[in-house]
């Protein structure tokens, strides 16, 4: 076994969570090893490819029980830039409502920080990375303090043939913020609209910690250690500090990282998973789980596509894996007639014949695919919905009686809907069909089945006021373990039904300044 | 995977090509090339190629000129963390040919049992009627893992990934590949 050096701050995982961390405390002169489980990327490598791109996926291995299975292994990220490399780059905000569940509706619960507190980390996340814009028509759903540093990107006939439907029906339309350039900013281009996005943008335009976060952090010194899996965080014998983590490499041997402090910056499953896997004569059920709540409250947005081919091109070639378009007018969470939970409305995106369009009418195979994939390359395009779940401590992340590879518990994930989030999805899924059909296509089609599929997977270590009711403060410190910090999206005690990425990268920010803020406190 | 190691990979997959074995010696081909020089397969075995290439093409024509089997044969040789296949987003335990060989062989016995002949000899109304049946997971004596709709699932993924996501794929169709990274080869 090797023992390195000790560090100021250990973070696990390099997504924007953990590049966040690295890139605030390599400024405030700390010393800083990021472990990442997969490999160190290149962006200028990226191969414009679907087939390609699945290499940037190489999800975890889970147990999955429960009802609804959340489709993990899309959304997990592998490697440098975590799963921000290969996301749609659709960066919308949690509405203020988000952040007051339990105290507006009587339902799920209250995030510790209001929407209020959080919204200068969005602008200031928006200014780090670039993001595409338009502030103003945001507006009429909840205050944007500053503008977009850029103007909204280009859209296409995919999104726009929607418009008058989305009119007539009384939604307004707004352009879907981006993590994406639409002009040049900073040093990085303005985006091509190849539609390329999620499988690694080669030219810089897409944000991702590889071009934002890590890249700034490595220039400060931070350390990077690619295939790097870590197993666990490593406690002082009276049990109240964290002093390290425990890792094999990429050869299999052993080392032990010495910190000051650790930041657990993985995906929302595995989080969870350290700090079981953790566990201590000190911390019998795992680190920071006197209460039993490490694992708790797992959520994902449920989703579902509603088709529409039309006899037109529509330019679904072209443009990016960003939805054009987004509304929150159906977002209320007692706006569905049936449930309980936000509808988040979005369309119009690029999409490539061997995942979008194929995918469109999974059960199409043999002759009648390839008639389909003719007409629905130039004619094929979408609205689609994400719905909400409320946090449920049944939904869940546990350790598994099966092991890894270096015999440790794998995560057992248990996660089903409850009948709210079943209804109110279904519900938000026949608005959007009415959209679909009021522009008058050739063909419209409800994607999914009778239950929602799922992305994103939020909670599992959420936030809150105290040990008796959350794992961490609303900086992403345990309760227990002060220079124990969790960071991403498994810290959200409601999920809204926006994509996460925006809401995790403020909520990193915030955390990570915590962190630099009131460092001699916490590290000595 | 050593800087060096994956800088090769990358650079193989730039111009769609992929490392086959070939007289001993590894060279970079397309799954299409492959197929066309005859080259050695790795992992899957004879008969595993006969009812792939079957099931391939009736999934989504042109798989089997498109060179599925050896697609999917290289991908499996190589680590689990390298291969381009769906099942690798789909908590399918690695090796990754256990899945191919687990649901080429069930597919094979449920065919024997209910034709008295394997999948590939089945008439074509036969295969579509099979699969319609493995796509709802209505085959009633099925023994998995895997089960019926996640063989339906990947098989037809990797089906299309090799007849629709490459440059010649999207020429086939008419539409443009928008490449900015552009493939060198039309894998």
């Amino acid at each position: 076994m090797a023992t390195h050096e000790k560090v100021d701050v250990a973070i696990v995982g390099a997504g924007p969570s953990g590049s966040i961390f690295a890139d605030v405390l390599a400024r405030a002169g700390k010393k800083v090893v990021i472990l990442e489980f997969g490999p160190d990327w290149d962006y200028k490598q990226f191969v414009s490819s679907a087939i390609w791109g699945k290499q940037l996926k190489h999800a975890p291995r889970f147990q999955l029980a429960g009802q609804h299975n959340p489709g993990h292994g899309s959304n997990a990220g592998w490697g440098t830039g975590g799963a921000m490399i290969h996301f749609f780059a659709n960066f919308p905000r949690l509405h203020p409502s988000d952040f007051r569940v339990k105290s507006q509706y009587g339902k799920g619960l209250d995030w510790p920080i209001s929407y209020d507190e959080l919204s200068p980390y969005y602008d200031r996340i928006a200014e780090d990375i670039g993001v595409s814009g338009d502030a103003a028509q945001e507006r009429r759903w909840y205050p944007v303090a500053k503008d977009y540093p850029m103007p909204p990107l280009k859209t296409f006939r995919a999104a726009e043939i929607f418009n008058d439907a989305f009119a007539s029906r009384g939604i307004p339309l707004a352009p879907m913020p981006a993590a994406i350039n639409s002009t040049a900013y900073k040093d990085r281009p303005a985006c091509v609209n190849c539609g390329w996005c999620d499988v690694g943008c080669a030219i810089g335009a897409h944000a991702t910690p590889l071009v934002g976060h890590l890249r700034e952090a490595r220039k400060r010194g931070a350390e990077v250690r690619p295939f790097s899996y870590v197993t666990r965080v490593l406690t002082n014998q009276s049990g109240d500090r964290v002093t390290g983590v425990e890792y094999y490499d990429a050869g299999r041997e052993q080392h032990v990282q010495p910190a000051a402090t650790v930041v657990l910056a993985a995906y929302s499953a595995e989080n969870p998973r350290l700090m079981l896997n953790s566990a201590t004569d000190k911390h019998p059920k795992g680190l920071s789980n006197r209460n039993e709540l490490v694992g708790k409250f797992l959520m994902c947005h449920s989703n579902a596509a509603v088709w529409a081919m039309f006899d037109e091109d529509v330019q679904n070639h072209m443009g990016t894996a960003a939805n054009q378009f987004m509304s929150y007018e159906r977002y209320d969470k007692t706006w569905p007639k049936k449930g309980f939970g936000s509808i988040f409305l979005r369309t119009g995106s690029a999409m490539k014949p061997n995942v979008g369009i194929a995918g469109a009418r999974p059960d199409l195979f043999g002759q009648p695919l390839a008639d389909f994939m003719k007409r629905a390359v130039r004619g094929l395009t979408r609205v689609g919905i994400y719905g909400e779940e409320m946090p449920r401590a049944e939904n869940r992340v546990e350790l598994s009686s099966d092991k890894d590879e270096f015999g440790l518990p794998i995560a057992r994930i248990i996660h089903g809907y409850d009948r709210d989030a079943i209804d109110s999805w279904d519900f938000g899924r026949e608005e959007a069909f009415e959209i679909v059909k009021a522009a008058k296509p050739k063909e419209a089609w409800k994607g999914g089945g009778a239950a929602p599929g799922s992305a994103h997977l939020v909670g599992g270590t959420i936030m809150g006021t105290d040990a008796s009711n959350s794992v961490t403060n609303s900086f992403g410190q345990t309760h227990e373990l002060m220079n124990l910090y969790i960071a991403g999206a498994g810290l959200f005690p409601t999920e809204g039904s926006v994509n996460p990425t925006n809401t995790l990268m403020a909520v990193s920010l915030r955390g990570a300044e915590h962190m630099a803020k009131n460092w001699s406190a916490i590290a000595s | 995977m050593s800087s060096i190691e994956r800088r090769a990979f990358m650079q193989g997959a730039a111009i769609g090509a992929l490392a086959f074995t070939v007289g001993g010696v590894e060279v970079l081909l397309t799954p299409v090339e492959a197929r066309a020089q005859g080259v050695p397969l790795k992992v899957l075995t004879a008969d595993d190629v006969k009812t792939l290439d079957a099931v391939g093409e009736a999934l989504v024509p042109g798989a089997r000129e498109a060179g599925l089997s050896h697609f999917v044969d290289q991908q499996c040789s190589v680590p689990p963390h390298e291969a381009l296949l769906s099942i690798r987003i789909a908590n399918v335990r690695p090796p990754f040919v256990n899945f191919f060989r687990a649901a080429l062989t069930e597919i094979d016995r449920q065919c024997n049992a209910k034709h008295g002949k394997p999948f590939a000899e089945l008439t074509a109304g036969e295969q579509r009627d099979f699969i319609s049946d493995m796509r709802q997971g209505k085959h009633p004596e099925w023994k998995g893992p895997p089960t019926q709709q996640a063989i339906y699932g990947n098989f037809r993924t990797s089906a299309v990934d090799v007849v629709y996501g490459t440059m010649k794929g999207a020429e086939r169709l008419g539409v443009p590949y928008m490449a900015l990274v552009p493939p060198k080869a039309r894998w």
